[in-house]
């Protein structure tokens, strides 16, 4: 553990920051560098496009030659995926389980990461395993639905909200991250009159936002792309999230990929947009409120 | 801590104890006795009737069409219905039922009941979901009568009680083929093996394609040659019981034959690329006049008038036999039916559901827009596809699919669905070695009884 | 370790607090698991009203050792092992190695990094269908390029150690991102005095990242080790979107998925209710997992121990 090391500062990168001279000469080190992440940017870029292509192109179109260029840029496509999947109803059913379940793990996650780490609980640790074995855990898909059913939470909201506040990989994320966080710190506020609550919420919370961030987005990202559950727990069309929307357009995988491109690049995209927001978190570093010295 | 414990102990009774608990408090409320078992036809019915169905566009298209009708009859109920994969079907009716969240049930027909023969093997899904109580008694309803008494027999009775009403048979052992390529190459309709032969060879040098299937799948490469199977095997029930008995194995010579000539109408008459493309692809490949043959099951028909082909087309039974006698039957099943929940809230509203159904003009408007082979006498199917089948509606047979069963421990060959063994879709070059581990995997499971 | 929070009643604090969680875990996973290792020793239907009957060990027999079926069960076991590993090493490496090369000032690093993360956030079944879509060998795009050179390959329909490869690939595809971002934050903790002070004394690159970068980094090691390895022992659901339910590419969290929802026939036809079937091979798998995981998390934490001496 890193506890010897001196109190993080703002650190806006690794090796190389502050030394600004040398942006013209490109050493080969750096030369090698971008190579690799050209090359691979393209393994990541062409599947994308080719979606993005798709989803331009008319059926038609798209059964005579795959790989064209689509002549005209079909935005049918969208709008008949945005009509026929009732997009925006089932966009802010999404929003709503999505944001919600985020929250609540996110506060429920941080205590007890925190009194893991920490060990400011007995059994700690116990707790900890149970958590990793969380991990390793079968799907318990029926007795999960019993359960649900007996607590009169089917078809509902709530309880499909439930579902999701168990996120053991988050929990491991957020105990390894905070376990960076100096004990200096916990003393230092506790010398100035912080208690447990305050101390979680003012000064791990803003430390810990890179951990927190990470965990918030791919918490998120889980619930939003989730269809199998959605499927088994909410059979209210009002409830429906829009990854049963693209029913409609399931079964027509080989016939209709235009239009199915399409609706994937618009459940897809708020999600990126979030991450896109998030990134200044996750990747930052920390920022001020650190115990200097 | 023993707080915790506490609770953790109260959490595992509360799951555990899911699965002995009875349904929540049963139907007899709102179930006035409707006299004579009827169609009420005053509409003074109420309440919801929440319906689950499969994905299937023009299906679901045409219940949108008839949930406006039944509302408009019945102006005091409510359609609720909801549209799951077919693969998910399964699971949701279980949930549902379990949940009691559901009236009216897309189920598929009933099949593989266990025969007297079979020792070893699980009940089918829905035998379990009788046995559990979960699904209405239809016997004495009066829209049973509407339909053919051997498809309600065959494919939605129990115990001699009726719980499915089935709506329509398909035929899975036949081929498309595109009528204008056969004509301007001087190609003939092939009616025997060698001349399915001939006709392949004839079309590729030509240049076009012989045939595609979605090998993706898998499954339909193995239906595609069914027709091997039938003409080999006319009476499916038989070959299923002889493989149990053991009077019939993989490596009598005959199968063999069959096997190889499974393995020339995977290797060589499949479209190259045929095994990376999907199920649902595949009618497009053939409507677009990509390929020359397309084997597939009727329920394809629908979808490839839908994509208009520019050339005519026909369907004729897979021809796996040199001895065109052999080659008549069309093979296929029961495929999609209702079912009612025992325990729904609104049993008369669910009845009316189907009786509404049920009626003939109703039924014939069904189908039409899916098209399937009627279950009702009066009922047409006069599509394209329909007059494709007619010739050979007089030999319909249940394929072996329906009535096999494999014997618990039985390998993954065990099951007489091995067409896809052969390369390119399987491993097997050697239609002997497919035979064997074939027979071997299935012995592993009758070895597995004793 | 010292809590300097307080005594007495203000002691209860951190049990008070985390106890909401705690509960939420018993609740919804430790209790729904532990009533799965109960039915497994049951022939449960899933389905309400039926008649349950302890049947011992019956399960697992067959799972494991009845007939042809328990050696694919088996085989699919060994596969798993090789999944797993194939993937935990590739995408370990590779997502050290990006998050490195981001980590220093490169032009256009958040261009990269927002890019090998958008797979993570397109889920599953857009990740397959996506693949899907790509590796179309009639006319698709790689298919096209490939025929550029007169090469042909059924990809995903392929041979089956050709589908199961590509499978690998797409999965570490998908994932590089997530092992990416944390290597990526776990970087961000490392202050930039360190490496100053450790270039001031003459180290080079390479010294630099294994005397000082490396142990800093582990416990973000940890994190992407555990979740990695056992993220690729339960994977399933990209099997099932790219390749269906095919001979010789299972893995164990499919067979468990197939089999609770009886789909190992690959046809509609045939669905069987065997909850109880089904929640043994699914504490198969977690037994498994379980010896792995917590065989990795020891190692990892002797390891951890070690490097602060």
């Amino acid at each position: 553990m890193s506890t010897t090391m001196t109190p993080n500062a703002h650190s806006s990168g690794g090796p190389g920051a502050g030394v600004a001279v040398r942006r013209r000469r490109m050493d080969p080190g750096r030369m090698t560098a971008y190579a690799f992440l050209v090359i691979l940017a393209i393994i990541y870029i062409a599947p994308m496009a080719m979606l993005v292509l798709t989803s331009l192109k008319t059926l038609p179109e798209f059964t005579k030659n795959a790989v064209s260029l689509p002549t005209s840029f079909a935005f049918d496509n969208f709008v008949e995926a945005w009509n026929k999947a009732n997009f925006p109803r089932y966009l802010l059913n999404t929003v709503i389980y999505t944001v919600s379940s985020a929250v609540i793990f996110v506060v429920t996650g941080t205590f007890l990461s925190v009194a893991i780490a920490r060990r400011f609980v007995r059994g700690g640790g116990v707790v900890f395993t149970l958590f990793l074995i969380a991990l390793f855990l079968p799907p318990a898909l029926i007795p999960q639905f019993q359960l649900i059913l007996r607590l009169g939470l089917y078809n509902n909201p709530i309880g499909y909200i439930l579902l999701f506040l168990v996120n053991p990989i988050g929990i491991v994320i957020l105990v390894n991250y905070i376990r960076t966080i100096p004990v200096e710190l916990d003393e230092a506020a506790a010398i100035e009159g912080c208690g447990y609550l305050r101390y979680v919420l003012q000064i791990v919370l803003p430390l810990a936002k890179p951990a927190i961030a990470t965990v918030a987005v791919l918490h998120a990202i889980g619930v939003w792309n989730e269809l199998v559950l959605a499927t088994i727990y909410l059979t209210k069309s009002d409830y429906y999230p829009i990854t049963r929307g693209l029913i409609v357009f399931n079964g027509v995988y080989g016939n209709n990929w235009p239009v199915l491109a399409a609706a994937v690049l618009m459940i897809a995209a708020p999600m990126a947009v979030f991450f896109v927001f998030m990134q200044r978190y996750i990747i930052g570093g920390v920022t001020a409120g650190a115990v200097k010295g | 801590m023993r707080k915790l414990i506490v609770i953790f102990v109260v959490a595992l009774m509360v799951a555990a104890c899911g699965g002995g608990a009875t349904a929540s408090p049963s139907t007899s409320a709102g179930a006035q006795p409707s006299d004579g078992g009827g169609a009420s036809t005053a509409p003074s019915l109420s309440g919801t009737v929440r319906v689950l169905i499969h994905q299937n566009p023009p299906f679901v298209d045409f219940m949108g069409t008839f949930n406006e009708k039944f509302k408009a009859k019945y102006p005091g109920v409510t359609v609720d219905m909801a549209v799951v994969n077919a693969n998910d079907l399964g699971t949701s009716t279980q949930t549902r039922l379990t949940a009691n969240d559901v009236d009216v049930i897309d189920i598929f027909s009933f099949s593989n009941a266990v025969q007297p023969y079979m020792k070893n093997v699980n009940p089918p899904g829905w035998q379990s979901l009788i046995e559990a109580g979960l699904l209405l008694d239809l016997t004495d309803q009066p829209f049973v009568k509407n339909y053919d008494p051997a498809a309600i027999a065959d494919a939605g009775s129990f115990n001699g009680k009726v719980y499915e009403i089935n709506l329509g048979r398909v035929g899975f052992s036949g081929i498309y083929y595109n009528k204008d390529l056969f004509t301007a190459n001087n190609v003939k309709v092939p009616t025997t093996w060698s001349e399915l032969v001939a006709a392949c060879a004839a079309v590729t040098t030509a240049g076009v394609p012989c045939m595609t299937a979605g090998g993706k799948d898998g499954w339909p490469i193995f239906v595609g040659a069914y027709g091997l199977f039938g003409a080999a095997y006319p009476d499916q029930a038989a070959l299923a019981e002889g493989l149990w008995t053991g009077s019939v194995k993989y490596t009598d010579p005959g199968f063999v034959e069959l096997l190889k000539k499974a393995q020339i109408y995977g290797r060589d008459m499949m479209e190259s690329g045929a095994s990376g493309l999907a199920g649902d692809a595949a009618p497009g490949r053939f409507a677009s006049g990509a390929v020359a043959m397309f084997p597939g099951g009727t329920w394809y028909g629908a979808a490839i008038e839908t994509l208009k082909p520019t050339f005519q087309w026909g369907y004729i039974p897979f021809p796996g036999s040199d001895n065109a006698a052999d080659n008549k039957y069309m093979f296929g099943k029961y495929d999609q039916g209702w079912a009612i929940a025992a325990n729904t809230p609104n049993k008369d509203a669910a009845l009316a559901y189907l009786a509404e159904f049920s009626d003939p003009a109703n039924y014939q408007a069904f189908v039409t827009a899916v098209g399937v082979i009627p279950t009702q006498p009066g009922a047409k199917l006069e599509t394209a596809i329909g007059a494709e089948l007619a010739p050979y509606l007089a030999n319909f047979r249940l394929g072996f699919e329906l009535v096999w069963n494999a014997p618990k421990g039985a390998g993954q060959f065990a099951s007489p669905m091995q067409n896809n063994m052969f390369k390119p879709f399987g491993t097997f070059e050697d239609p002997q070695a497919a035979a064997a581990q074939a027979q071997a995997d299935l012995q592993s499971g009758l070895d597995a009884l004793k | 370790m010292n809590y300097p929070f307080g005594t007495g009643r203000a002691r209860a604090a951190p049990y008070a607090l985390l106890a909401p969680g705690i509960l939420l875990y018993v609740l919804l996973a430790l209790g729904p698991s532990l009533a799965t290792a109960v039915y497994s020793f049951t022939d449960a239907t899933g389905l309400p009203n039926s008649p349950i009957r302890w049947i011992g060990l019956e399960n697992y027999r067959e799972f494991l050792t009845l007939g042809a079926a328990s050696k694919e069960n088996l085989d699919a076991l060994i596969r798993t092992f090789v999944f797993s590993l194939a993937v935990t090493v590739v995408q370990f490496t590779l997502g050290l190695l990006v998050a490195v090369l981001l980590n220093q000032k490169l032009r256009g690093t958040k261009f990269f990094r927002t890019l090998f993360f958008l797979p993570v956030i397109l889920g599953v079944t857009i990740q397959g269908l996506m693949w899907t879509l790509f590796l179309y060998p009639l006319g698709g795009p790689l298919a096209s390029f490939l025929g550029l050179f007169g090469l042909h390959s059924d990809m995903l329909g392929g041979q089956p150690a050709e589908a199961f490869a590509w499978v690998i690939v797409v999965q570490i595809w998908s994932n590089l991102g997530m092992t990416m971002v944390i290597f990526l934050a776990g970087l961000a903790t490392i202050p930039s005095e360190v490496y100053e002070a450790a270039r001031i004394d003459g180290a080079n690159r390479w010294q630099v990242f294994r005397e000082v970068t490396w142990p800093l980094l582990t416990p973000s090691v940890n994190t992407n080790l555990v979740l990695t390895i056992i993220g690729s022992l339960q994977a399933w659901q990209l099997f099932l979107v790219l390749t269906g339910y095919r001979a010789g590419t299972q893995v164990m969290g499919y067979l468990v998925y197939a089999t609770a929802f009886g789909q190992t026939s690959g046809t509609t036809a045939g669905n069987t209710f065997r909850q109880g079937y089904g929640a043994a091979a699914s504490i198969v798998l977690f037994v498994v997992v379980l010896a792995i995981g917590l065989t990795t998390q020891y190692l990892l934490r002797r390891r951890e121990a070690r490097l602060l001496e």
